[in-house]
């Protein structure tokens, strides 16, 4: 394959990439929504772990996932922006 | 213990170090140091205006009444912004590039700038912050209280309290709040004492929180032994109650006056966004994180009886810690204060620009161009306003007595403004709502906020009796207010968020379907909705308008101040190519002025002046095509592109054709011409010769000279006549014939055509029958005898060698005649009958056909150009031409 092609199908890569992780960023909350604002979170009331209760573990646990998924989000948008 | 002195003192010396922090924030920003602060740290710090005394304070309360509940307060707002790619980012994008200056001049500004809606939507405001500022100063005054209490003994005058925290806010915003009339330009010294105060409460909370967790309770998985069970989930089981208010704390942070001023009006750089959308959820998850803990601590370790609403300052004060209670109640003071400053900077704005400057410009409207100074007129409008809200709030405070009933409030002012969200939602996502729509679903859903949940709040106290809150108006049942329609059994929030968003979102819907968008509407509906789509090219779609840079300047020096203006207009000036003098007052840079001054007083009242010395103005049609339908763009671009196609391939075609045409009539000319030069060359190389042979014989006897001079003769005769068939030829074929048609008697024509051909009919025995020479056709007499001069003697020379007979039939068919020449000749082969009409082909030596062949093409020409036309037919034995000519009627004679 010859440079042209090779920098072309980088190119498409990176544009992919770009959308992937921007439609990673629309998704995210939706993640959010089934996790916290379901009739999933019920399954988690009553026991406990780490002498903890597993729903406030639970809650809490996901809401901090959510945060370093959006902090990684951010980062990569950030990082193709300064890319181009 | 903490006396009152200590903690007046305590606070006054908070405020003064915000007061220090502020302005020395404002001058190192203005001097260009300090570029740290518009950092999009500071951003997402002061975006924790979020947090007020209320959830401060009352989270703690909640966990303790609702458990798990107090966590969707923040849940909402986390999801939001962790998707902030899809509505935030939209919403700062239209925001900075419209020059937004409040939620209300947003909304008004895309529905056309109606100063209708921005008037409804700062209404709303005014109704929902009153009570919650009334609120903060009441979480300020309780926590005084309640620090206070134990040493002083005895409540000291609340009122007296709130009216000095009230003054003292009045203070600090008008200073650093109304400093410059362009809301757009950052307030930093404001921005930056948020940001001290958000880190301030955060940590206050934090503290309180490491105190119960490891001092109190000796670790984590101590801390939660003694809790109910009730509290870890909600009241309804993360039921319907859980969902509206994570979507209510979600809706109401993109409308809550103060979140959208820090959010979207402060914003000093778009990518801030992105740092927020993770570091503002960790934010309000580390300032959850502590509050069950410090409600189960409470509930073990205080008294029966406490004030739940209190654990924060309660629990250290119970505990001996009176520092940590001191900064616990630091804490809960930022918290209320930054909440008051902002939001009565976001509301007043809202007030001067929407509800004082329309008045103003209604009561001016003959002179707005000449009179006064609107700087100083939004200026003084905005303090009045500052003033004015933060009195009222007090007053709100003193009226409803400090109850618990506030408490309530918190949540009620976020159903209040979540009734904004269909009409800003609809406004960037679809270009199809309308002003009227918009209005109506406001109107709709504020109506039923108020009436099912605002009202009732009250508890009978205020408008609406307790009999019409338990049983509905006149106890018409199914107009309960908490039983609307007979929905029963909900939780009275979920019932009126219910309510109010449906009535909200239908008539928002149905109104904008029912009505017709203004080009204004329509245009401005296209920049919000496709704001990333138009950014680039943002400037060019504009409403065309004259105006003269005079009055133009005029109203920018009025509004922005003399400097400024002067900037503006030379810079402009520059840009046009213009080194002196006022710029050209073309449509964009009337747009652009129109934005700049929207910074200042609201999209509305700058549409509004502008308009009053530039007229409405009109969309261009190709702004209205820019705007149109994204796929209607792309159809219509297709079907440009399919016709243009089709187009190119119709010329194509064509032109393949003409080509085609003139190469077969470039080889007929070749052939014509090597004909023509072979059937010239016969004759001319006979007369040369016998020419030579008279020159150069000496002794020819005169009768051979004659012989041979009179050979000369015949063959110059055939060239002439041969040159003359050629033109003859050329000018028939180039249809420039035009005869007088009259009506010939066949049997004129024919006798004529025997007389011509008398001498060769002479010469053989040869026969005539003619059978209808009766008829009449229409023709040019002499040519048609041309015409069958040349039939017959092709049929006498062709024909039978010896007794010729020609037969002329003619018979009427209608409009025409026909007319078969026979003869009784041998006939023409079938692979010659194509070739007796082209040019020069004889089908006989030259010598028996005695003539170019040119005759039958000549003939044919002529009865074209006579109307008809000449071909051969197929009757054997014999050749038969058939002459078809138009039909000339019977004869007079």
């Amino acid at each position: 394959m010859s440079w042209g092609g090779q920098g072309r199908t980088d190119l498409a890569n990176r544009a992919l990439d770009k959308r992937r992780w921007r439609d990673f960023a629309i998704a995210s909350p939706i993640l959010g929504i089934f996790l916290l604002v379901s009739p999933f979170v019920t399954l988690f009331a009553g026991n406990q772990i780490f002498g903890m209760p597993l729903v406030f573990v639970y809650v809490y646990g996901i809401w901090a996932l959510l945060i370093l998924l959006a902090r990684r989000i951010a980062r990569r948008i950030d990082a193709q922006d300064n890319d181009a | 213990m903490v006396t009152s002195n200590v903690a007046v003192a305590v606070a006054l010396a908070y405020v003064f170090m915000l007061f220090v922090v502020a302005a020395l924030a404002e001058r190192g920003i203005a001097a260009g140091r300090l570029s740290f602060l518009r950092s999009p740290l500071v951003y997402t710090l002061s975006l924790s205006v979020y947090c007020t005394g209320w959830t401060f304070y009352g989270a703690v309360g909640s966990a303790v009444r609702n458990g798990l509940e107090f966590a969707a307060i923040y849940i909402g707002p986390t999801l939001l912004f962790v998707g902030w790619f899809a509505i935030l980012r939209k919403l700062v994008r239209i925001g900075r590039l419209q020059r937004t200056t409040s939620i209300a001049d947003f909304i008004s500004s895309r529905y056309g700038k109606s100063n209708g809606i921005a008037m409804m939507v700062t209404l709303l405001a005014v109704m929902a912050s009153t009570p919650y500022i009334a609120l903060q100063l009441q979480s300020i005054t309780v926590s005084f209280d309640a620090l206070t209490a134990a040493t002083d003994g005895g409540h000291p005058d609340r009122a007296i309290t709130a009216f000095w925290v009230a003054a003292g806010l009045a203070v600090f915003t008008i200073l650093f709040g109304t400093r410059n009339v362009d809301v757009n330009e950052r307030h930093d010294g404001v921005v930056t004492a948020i940001a001290v105060e958000a880190i301030v409460k955060l940590a206050a909370l934090i503290a309180v929180g490491l105190f119960v967790v490891f001092w109190v309770n000796s670790g984590p998985s101590h801390t939660f032994d003694e809790m109910p069970d009730r509290m870890l989930t909600t009241p309804d089981g993360f039921g319907p109650r859980w969902y509206a208010l994570n979507l209510l704390s979600a809706m109401a942070i993109l409308t809550l006056p103060r979140m959208f001023h820090v959010m979207v009006v402060e914003n000093a750089d778009e990518r801030h966004l992105r740092t927020a959308s993770w570091a503002f959820p960790l934010y309000v998850f580390l300032i959850s994180l502590f509050v069950l803990p410090i409600a189960v601590a409470g509930l073990s370790r205080l008294p029966e009886g406490s004030n739940p609403d209190l654990f924060v300052l309660t629990l250290p004060l119970a505990e001996g810690q009176a520092g940590l209670a001191l900064f616990a109640f630091i804490g809960g003071f930022s918290a209320a204060t930054s909440m008051v400053i902002v939001s009565s900077i976001a509301v007043s704005t809202m007030i001067s620009n929407h509800l004082v400057m329309p008045v103003w410009l209604y009561l001016n409207r003959d002179r707005t161009i000449s009179s006064g100074d609107v700087r100083t007129l939004l200026l003084t409008s905005r303090r009045v306003s500052i003033i004015s809200i933060l009195a009222l709030g007090l007053l709100y405070f003193r009226l409803s007595g400090g109850g618990s009933e506030l408490a309530a409030i918190g949540l009620i002012a976020f159903a209040g403004m979540a009734q904004l969200v269909p009409a800003l939602l609809a406004g960037i996502f679809w270009r199809g709502a309308t002003r009227a729509g918009a209005g109506l679903g406001l109107f709709v859903g504020a109506a039923l906020w108020a009436y099912t949940l605002l009202l009732p709040s009250f508890g009978g106290s205020f408008l609406m009796s307790e009999a019409t809150i338990a049983q509905g108006p006149f106890g018409i049942a199914i107009l309960s207010p908490q039983a609307f329609l007979g929905l029963d059994g909900l939780d009275p929030l979920v019932h009126a968020l219910f309510w109010s968003m449906a009535g909200n979102v239908t008539a928002l819907v149905a109104g904008s379907l029912f009505s017709r968008a203004s080009e204004l509407e329509r245009l401005q509906g296209a920049l919000f909705v496709d704001v990333f789509r138009h950014s680039d090219e943002g400037a060019s779609m504009t409403l065309t308008r004259t105006a003269t840079s005079e009055d133009l300047f005029t109203l920018a020096q009025r509004i922005l101040g003399a400097t400024p203006a002067y900037e503006l207009f030379v810079a402009e000036a520059r840009g046009q190519g213009k080194s002196s003098g006022l710029p050209d007052p073309t449509p964009g840079f009337i747009e652009a002025l129109e934005r700049r001054l929207a910074g200042s007083m609201g999209s509305a009242s700058a549409h509004a002046m502008v308009s009053q010395i530039a007229g409405g103005g009109t969309i261009s049609v190709d702004d209205l095509m820019n705007i149109a339908d994204e796929t209607a763009q792309i159809l219509q671009y297709s079907q440009a592109l399919e016709t243009q196609s089709k187009e190119l391939e119709d010329t194509a075609s064509q032109l393949r054709r003409a080509n085609e045409r003139l190469r077969a009539l470039s080889d007929q000319k070749d052939a014509f011409l090597s004909q023509v030069s072979h059937e010239l060359r016969t004759p001319m190389t006979s007369v040369r010769s016998f020419a030579d042979i008279l020159q150069s014989t000496e002794d020819l006897t005169s009768q051979e000279a004659r012989r041979f001079i009179g050979i000369i003769g015949q063959e110059s005769q055939r060239l002439t006549r041969i040159l003359d068939e050629i033109l003859d030829l050329s000018f028939l074929e180039s249809g420039k014939a035009n005869w007088q048609l009259s009506q010939v008697r066949l049997a004129d024509v024919i006798e004529r055509a025997r007389q011509g051909t008398a001498a060769l009919l002479d010469q053989k025995r040869s026969t005539f029958h003619v059978e209808g020479g009766d008829l009449v056709v229409m023709a040019d007499f002499d040519r048609l005898s041309q015409v069958f001069i040349n039939l017959f003697s092709n049929a006498l020379k062709y024909g039978h060698p010896e007794a010729p007979v020609i037969t002329v039939t003619a018979q009427s068919t209608g409009d025409t005649v026909m007319i078969d020449i026979h003869d009784n000749g041998p006939g023409i082969a079938p692979e010659d009958r194509t070739r007796v009409f082209e040019k020069f082909s004889r089908l006989a030596p030259t010598d028996i056909a005695g003539s170019a062949g040119l005759g039958l093409p000549i003939s044919r020409e002529i009865v074209r150009n006579l109307g008809g036309d000449l071909v051969l037919t197929d009757l054997s034995p014999g050749t038969t031409f058939r002459v078809t000519l138009k039909a000339g009627g019977t004869r007079r004679s």
